[in-house]
């Protein structure tokens, strides 16, 4: 509970310190704040268009939070991310299912290439995840420049992915799919065994080895599940969003991950509410920049705060 | 120049709280210049508290201290870089200021430092996360001596040595008192401490409980004040009950650093029973003791098991749901022997299980071990403690630079097993 007020209070800090710094620049605050209300939660439309953003936010945030919780810090979220949307690509001929089944597998073999070089090489997952991150994004370039560009020709774009996710409602299926994902981890983490196990590797891997625990195995594991997740997130912004891929597809959200998953305090359910909240940003600060000319980069700055606060507040708590 | 009336360190009314538990109640004493005093008591009976506040790792919630500028003080817990070598974590103890350092001059350093330390420690150039646990205590007291202490705190410095090392250290201890230097000997281990110190403290639950010179009072009388009369006699009881025909009990004994280490890494397999030496990992800290059973047991039915251990193997926590990093050293111990044992294993490997342990929580563990060899399973117990391994043993082996001796009955080990330690067998 009381962390859930931390990030609340981080939250609530970072849209105060948005304005602040909007008053600094001669904007009204409070028109500031208006805007990015209106254009995130305002209108059935913004709040569709923040739904809808929250998607990928969740589930690579989600990624973060489970290889973190064994123990590993996967910055790939987005190599992996992109590597599930270019499976997704090929195998959506085969549907929507064969499709999302690619992507996680795509994912969880990008994750792999790390967790190998983790477990054989002793490789700080840190640095290769980042790597397969730079290598993923020019194979994106080199596919939608080449064997994967539309057949037109045109842009350096693919054509449109064979089958496309439903809509429910207004809300297109990714988005309780993602919230399903959120459960579904929560309860893997906190109700299984197995998740108990995956926690203990990551609290202290010493003392889990000495209970018996193959910490190998679930190391490897929880960076194949959390590259699995960021894989799906392609898949569903892929096939439910963009239809299309193109050069900036992921668009920097396996990064943003990593801050959903920090506000979110690294726990599943808690990163459904930091994923909307840095979703209602994203969407309110496009609205601001639509409508004040105030550049969306505003967002960013937004999360950078709420995540600087997060940080400050516990690390106070650490050393108190 | 000896001991002298000027006191060197003294404590009137130091009382210090956490929650709801008095870890030192209004305690005062003062220790002579020279003076080496032993402060005895049950593990959690405050005396590592009272030692951190006098060496101002820790405040009182009040009374007053007046100590010497210089302490050094050997925790039972180490803290030593464990990437850096024995030479580099000495010249981190160095007061030295800014100086260019070369690895080949700090390891001259180190080895003079050593070397007038008057302890043992060969090749400097090994880094601190691959010696032994002995080791790693050795390093450490050379750390404190060399700063040339005024006071010098060690607390528990023997659960890891053996009994050569201890005599080794008890030499060391009585020359550093000789010149001066004050030293509090924090331990539970009665006879040794009658062996070195001029002086005892008993604390039992914050307070002190008795403040004498050691020679008036017999080891008995003392183990009584630490304890409050309880005595449950484990002895005793042992021989009241005929012994059935058990597989044996096996110990291997030896100087720490021997490959004890590699010997119980190299027997466990996945479902071995394991009580690790290392005890800062034996639990998860961060999680509660019905999760830290159910590791190893599954989370069906965790709540109840754990339940059922606290109650049977006599843990003293809130309930359950009690974070492990918040429970004493004693009852971790406990929680680890009772979730290996509760799955009643094949073979038990025990390494250094009673370290640091008080007279009850020993006595405990050494009944279960017991109990466990009596049930059936192989028991293999890996200790320096002589004492633990007659006490226990069916049989005995020794281990000497990574070989094991021939096994021997305890009869037969009581007459070669000073030799095959120190490697002249």
């Amino acid at each position: 509970m009381k962390r859930a007020l931390v990030a609340a209070a981080a939250s609530a800090a970072s849209l105060a310190l948005l304005a602040f710094v909007a008053a600094t620049f001669g904007h009204s605050p409070l028109l500031v704040l208006r805007t990015l209300f209106e254009g995130s939660i305002g209108s059935s439309f913004a709040i569709e268009g923040t739904l809808t953003k929250s998607v990928p936010l969740l589930l690579t945030g989600l990624s973060v939070v489970i290889a973190f919780r064994a123990g590993a810090w996967n910055i790939g979220a987005e190599g992996q991310f992109i590597a599930g949307a270019i499976a997704a690509l090929l195998a959506s001929r085969f549907g929507n299912v064969a499709a999302i089944l690619a992507a996680a597998i795509a994912g969880a073999a990008w994750a792999s290439i790390a967790s190998l070089m983790r477990l054989w090489r002793n490789a700080p997952e840190v640095l290769t995840t980042i790597l397969l991150n730079f290598i993923a994004i020019h194979l994106l370039g080199w596919c939608v420049n080449g064997p994967l560009r539309e057949a037109s020709g045109q842009y350096p774009q693919s054509d449109p992915a064979s089958s496309s996710l439903p809509a429910i409602g207004s809300v297109y299926v990714g988005v309780p799919l993602s919230i399903v994902i959120a459960v579904a981890m929560w309860w893997l983490l906190y109700r299984t065994t197995e998740g108990l196990r995956l926690r203990a590797t990551g609290f202290n891997a010493g003392a889990a080895r000495y209970a018996g625990i193959n910490t190998g195995w679930q190391l490897f594991r929880a960076m194949a599940i959390s590259g699995a997740v960021a894989g799906i997130g392609g898949a569903f912004e892929l096939l439910g969003v963009t239809h299309r891929l193109f050069e900036r597809f992921a668009a920097g959200y396996g990064y943003s991950g990593i801050a959903v998953a920090l506000l979110g305090q690294l726990h599943p359910l808690a990163n459904i509410a930091s994923a909307l909240f840095f979703a209602a940003l994203t969407t309110g600060a496009g609205e601001l920049q639509r409508s004040a000319g105030i550049s969306s980069a505003i967002a960013t700055l937004g999360q950078a705060m709420a995540i600087l606060v997060v940080i400050a507040v516990s690390w106070r708590r650490r050393n108190a | 120049m000896g001991p002298t009336t000027r006191a060197m360190l003294s404590l009137r009314g130091i009382t210090k709280s956490f929650g709801a538990t008095r870890a030192a109640d209004d305690v005062t004493f003062s220790v002579g210049s020279g003076e080496i005093v032993g402060l005895i008591g049950e593990n959690g009976a405050g005396k590592t508290t009272l030692m951190r506040i006098v060496a101002g790792e820790m405040a009182a919630d009040s009374g007053e201290i007046v100590a010497p500028p210089r302490i050094g003080m050997v925790h039972q817990h180490f803290a030593l870089v464990s990437h850096f070598s024995i030479a580099e974590n000495l010249a981190l103890a160095s007061e030295r200021d800014f100086r260019f350092v070369s690895s080949h001059r700090l390891e001259r350093e180190a080895e003079t430092t050593i070397r007038e330390s008057g302890i043992d420690l060969p090749d400097v150039s090994r880094r601190a996360s691959d010696l032994s646990v002995g080791e790693r205590a050795k390093l450490e007291l050379i750390k404190a001596v060399t700063s040339d202490p005024e006071l010098l705190i060690l607390d528990e410095p023997t659960s890891v040595l053996t009994p050569i090392e201890c005599a080794g250290l008890f030499r060391l201890m009585r020359r550093l008192a000789a010149s001066g230097t004050t030293i509090v000997f924090i331990s539970h281990k009665i006879p040794e401490v009658m062996e070195v110190a001029e002086r005892l403290v008993v604390m039992r639950r914050g307070e002190v409980v008795a403040d004498t010179s050691a020679p008036g009072l017999t080891a008995d009388e003392i183990a009584e004040t630490m304890v409050g009369g309880v005595d449950a006699g484990f002895s005793r009881q042992r021989e009241s009950k005929p012994r059935t025909p058990a597989p044996p009990l096996l110990a291997i004994v030896g100087v720490a650093g021997n490959g004890q280490r590699e010997l119980a890494e190299t027997l466990r397999g996945a479902n071995t029973a394991f009580i690790p030496e290392d005890r800062a990992n034996a639990l998860i800290a961060e999680m509660t003791i019905a999760e830290n059973i159910a590791l190893r047991n599954g989370r069906r039915g965790a709540r109840e098991r754990a339940e059922r251990l606290i109650e049977s193997y006599r843990i003293k926590a809130t309930g359950p749901g009690q974070l492990a990093g918040t429970l004493s050293g004693g009852n971790q111990q406990k929680v680890v022997l009772a979730r290996e044992l509760d799955r009643r294993p094949k073979l038990l490997i025990a390494s250094e299980p009673t370290r640091g342990l008080d007279i009850e929580a020993t006595r405990f563990v050494h009944e279960q071990l017991r109990r466990a060899a009596d049930d059936g399973a192989e028991v293999l117990l890996i200790t320096s403690d002589l004492g633990e391994a007659f006490k226990l043993a069916d049989a005995i082996q020794v281990i000497y630079r990574g070989k094991l001796s021939p096994r021997m009955s305890r009869e037969e080990a009581a007459t070669r097993v000073a030799k095959l330690m120190a490697g002249i067998a």
